[in-house]
């Protein structure tokens, strides 16, 4: 028995390109599932690179993607030239060992390789299909295609962000994609429970545009239980005051703090003092927005961040420094529990890791292996897996159906 | 019928919007999901958005369709200790509750910081967590403040990390990869680092680190964002050198695909103040509906970027039903957004029945 390995036994063909489906993946093989992460040498995982170079092939840049390192540990990687047939049987061959494949290709490529659910499940009765395209696999925007922060984009969150002075807001280069891929391994366990019950597969159709609904429900429902479009009011509140992002000593230092009970405000004014006794009730505090935050400005402006925001939840207020990038993995809280894993990776040396964000008896699910290189199980999956033999793996690498090295595509005429 | 989970009990005996929305996952799915709720009812039935002139919370309706509520003031203590006992999952908030040692499948605790660590005790909120996590810095105008991602973003993610958490264990307790009791501790802010971790581990191998460049702005990507049309607004996300010969085409602006330096999308960030004012004039030729299809025929992942009012209107979301009816005590109907995933065997319940506070207490009465 092994807590840190609930999926053992399962075996996952993770045809996934870029963030969304390769986190669903990486989340499957935390849990101890045996995911086969196929490639080829040609079209290989574009968060590689989508700029790719025969210098930056020479160079190995498609080892050193903090991106895709990040997201691919604890999986195996093999490289098949799909456009070829015996790549494509290989595929066929493994999947009939598997107990799901997915894939978040746009919705024209697997039928471009005759690929698909029906095909995957004449090798394999039970199998499960995740496909995760932006828009789902049915509809008139099913082929269409997206990246992370096209996905936000139509989802509708921008025009329940920011200020209505500003064009509607978004939140990251690619917030659709995370949330997507914790949308996929979450189909993906349902999928297999069922499974696991009846020995049934079945394809499961993901969309990674209405993934994002959810965090943006309190706006759509705010239209729908009232047809009043939601306002964007930015750092404000109407319910709470003070409620805002405030400046602090340095460049570009901020405190959030936000007062959501009356006690909480008397112990604001306690800790701030003169300033703010002028301001009453939460009636009197909406009432003179401007006024509030202005004169909070002046009195965190001499304050360190971090400091106060230590100061203030002290006194269950509920604030918050905010923190760059930069310095999460020296973030005190993430290190005292342990956040970072550190593994040695081939290419690029020692490397921090993010765990899985839940613990499993007051233990971190340990992160066993970084992210693989291009191809570096190919012998030991179609060998051990297919019954491949040496002199079948040298012929395959001859004809350029598997590989350790990516190659320029060569357009044909 | 939604079969894929059936025969799995959950109970909820916090109510908060991560324990609710990692249940409803279990009860959209066919698990006997029960809210065990205190007389006052739980918090989630007193948050915004409200229906107008109520204090009738509609975000509680989306959250709870499907559930049973039960009040745990009118069960016995043996009632309580078998509906707890019997459970294959239960939900909290993650304080201490004497009711968690009886549960003998799955305890799945969410909380805003976890177990130990400097922010064990913190007040939390969506904003802190988006604050401490890195994301909020890049958010707004250069001269800032950064602005807040308004909702409950980073709870629903706190929510769907323990989903994923507690269902992979009860699958691994059932495929007998794992035994019983489990304990998992799901911390919502380590869950919002899911938008950033990537980032950060970029940083430690680059020393690069993105300033806040603006409203929209996301380096190195570039053009991305959202424009205003003739009509309506659009998303922009253009990437690769092919997307960026199409894009110039489409805008009519075909001497910029010939500019070396504006082959990659960092060469472009660089140049915005000469890219930007072009592109937002050509982009006054056209309307959002019409840019959207044709930038999609010509291989470019442009958007419309609906209103809340537009995206219930939006025909890929209604063939797919992507919006459903949550049907209140008092007969109201609301529309809520449907589960995000499908499967076509087992498919998910689309909407469902809100109970009232305590409505199904008597069901756990022996």
């Amino acid at each position: 028995m092994n807590q840190n390995s609930p999926l053992k036994g399962i075996r996952i063909i993770d045809l996934c390109m870029g963030w969304a489906g390769p986190l669903a993946a990486r989340n499957l093989a935390d849990m101890g599932a045996d995911v086969i992460k196929v490639e080829s040498c040609e079209n290989f995982d574009w968060w590689r690179s989508w700029e790719a170079t025969p210098e930056w092939i020479e160079e190995d840049g498609a080892e050193k993607s903090a991106a895709f390192n990040t997201t691919n540990r604890n999986n195996r990687n093999i490289t098949l030239d799909l456009s070829h047939p015996e790549g494509r049987d290989l595929l066929l061959k493994l999947v009939g060992t598997a107990n799901a494949v997915m894939e978040n290709y746009s919705g024209s490529v697997l039928p471009k390789l005759k690929l698909g659910y029906e095909i995957f499940k004449e090798v394999k009765e039970d199998v499960i299909l995740l496909s995760m395209p932006a828009f789902g696999s049915t509809g008139p925007w099913k082929m269409f295609r997206a990246y992370g922060s096209t996905v936000e984009q139509s989802s509708g969150l921008p025009h329940i962000n920011g200020i209505s002075s500003d064009p509607p807001m978004m939140h990251h280069v690619a917030y659709g994609d995370p949330v997507g891929g914790l949308n996929g391994v979450s189909a993906l366990l349902v999928a297999l429970r069922h499974q696991a019950k009846t020995g049934e597969g079945q394809f499961i159709d993901l969309s990674q545009a209405e993934s994002l609904f959810p965090l943006g429900a309190h706006g759509i429902l705010e239209f729908t239980a009232n047809s009043t479009p939601p306002l964007r009011s930015g750092n404000r509140s109407s319910l709470f005051a003070p409620h805002g992002v405030y400046p602090c000593v340095g460049e570009d230092k901020w405190i959030v703090i936000q007062i959501l009970e009356e006690g909480q405000w008397l112990k604001f004014q306690e800790i701030v003092g003169a300033p703010i006794k002028k301001f009453g009730d939460l009636k009197d505090r909406l009432s003179k927005l401007d006024e509030l935050d202005k004169t909070i400005s002046v009195w965190t402006s001499s304050q360190e961040a971090q400091k106060l925001m230590y100061v203030l939840q002290e006194a269950r207020i509920p604030a918050a420094s905010t923190q760059n990038v930069s310095s999460l993995l020296n973030d005190p809280h993430l290190n005292s529990r342990n956040f970072w894993q550190w593994l040695d990776r081939a290419i690029v040396g020692n490397q921090p890791n993010p765990s899985a964000p839940f613990y499993v008896n007051e233990k971190r699910l340990k992160i066993k292996t970084p992210a693989p290189t291009l191809g570096q199980h190919n012998e030991e999956v179609l060998t051990d897996i297919l019954g491949l033999k040496q002199n079948d793996l040298d012929r395959l690498k001859d004809i350029g159906i598997i590989g350790t090295k990516p190659r320029m595509k060569i357009i044909k005429k | 019928m939604t079969i894929a989970l059936k025969g799995l009990r959950v109970v909820d005996i916090s109510g908060t919007i991560s324990t609710e929305y990692c249940s409803k996952l279990f009860s959209d799915y066919g698990a006997e999901v029960i809210n065990l709720e205190p007389s006052s009812g739980f918090k989630t039935r007193q948050i915004p958005p409200f229906f107008s002139g109520s204090k009738v919370s509609a975000m509680h309706a989306y959250l709870n369709t499907n559930k049973l509520s039960v009040l745990k003031e009118n069960l016995t203590e043996v009632e309580l200790l078998d509906l707890i006992t019997e459970a294959d999952l239960v939900l909290s908030n993650g304080e201490e509750n004497k009711l968690l040692s009886a549960c003998a499948g799955v305890v799945s605790d969410i909380s805003w910081y976890g177990k130990g660590g400097d922010y064990e005790n913190f007040v939390g909120t969506d904003a802190q967590c988006f604050a401490l996590n890195g994301m909020l810095g890049g958010l707004g105008s250069v001269e800032g403040p950064p602005i807040i991602p308004s909702g409950y973003q980073a709870q629903v993610v706190g929510g769907m990390a323990a989903f994923v958490g507690s269902l992979g264990q009860v699958l691994g307790v059932e495929l007998g990869n794992c035994k019983k009791p489990v304990q998992i501790e799901t911390s919502i802010f380590e869950a919002s680092l899911c938008f950033t971790e990537v980032g950060a581990v970029t940083f430690f191998n680059t020393g690069l680190e993105g300033k806040r460049l603006g409203v929209n702005r996301f380096p190195p990507t570039y053009p991305l964002g959202v424009f205003p049309c003739k009509e309506g607004w659009i998303g922009l996300t253009v990437l690769t050198p092919s997307q960026w010969h199409a894009f110039c085409k489409l805008l009519d602006m075909e001497y910029f695909a010939r500019v070396p330096k504006y082959q990659t999308a960092l060469g472009r960030l660089k140049d915005i103040n000469t890219i930007e004012p072009v592109i937002k004039n050509q982009l006054l030729n056209f309307s959002a509906e019409e840019l959207f299809y044709k930038g999609q025929e010509a291989a470019i992942p442009l958007a419309r970027v609906p209103t809340m009012e537009e995206l219930l209107e939006v025909d890929q979301f209604i063939e797919r039903q992507a919006f459903t009816t949550a049907i209140l005590p008092d007969k109201r109907n609301l529309k809520v957004p449907s589960v995000p995933f499908r499967l076509f065997k087992t498919p998910p319940s689309f909407g469902g029945y809100v109970a009232d506070l305590g409505e199904n207490t008597e069901v756990f009465n022996k």
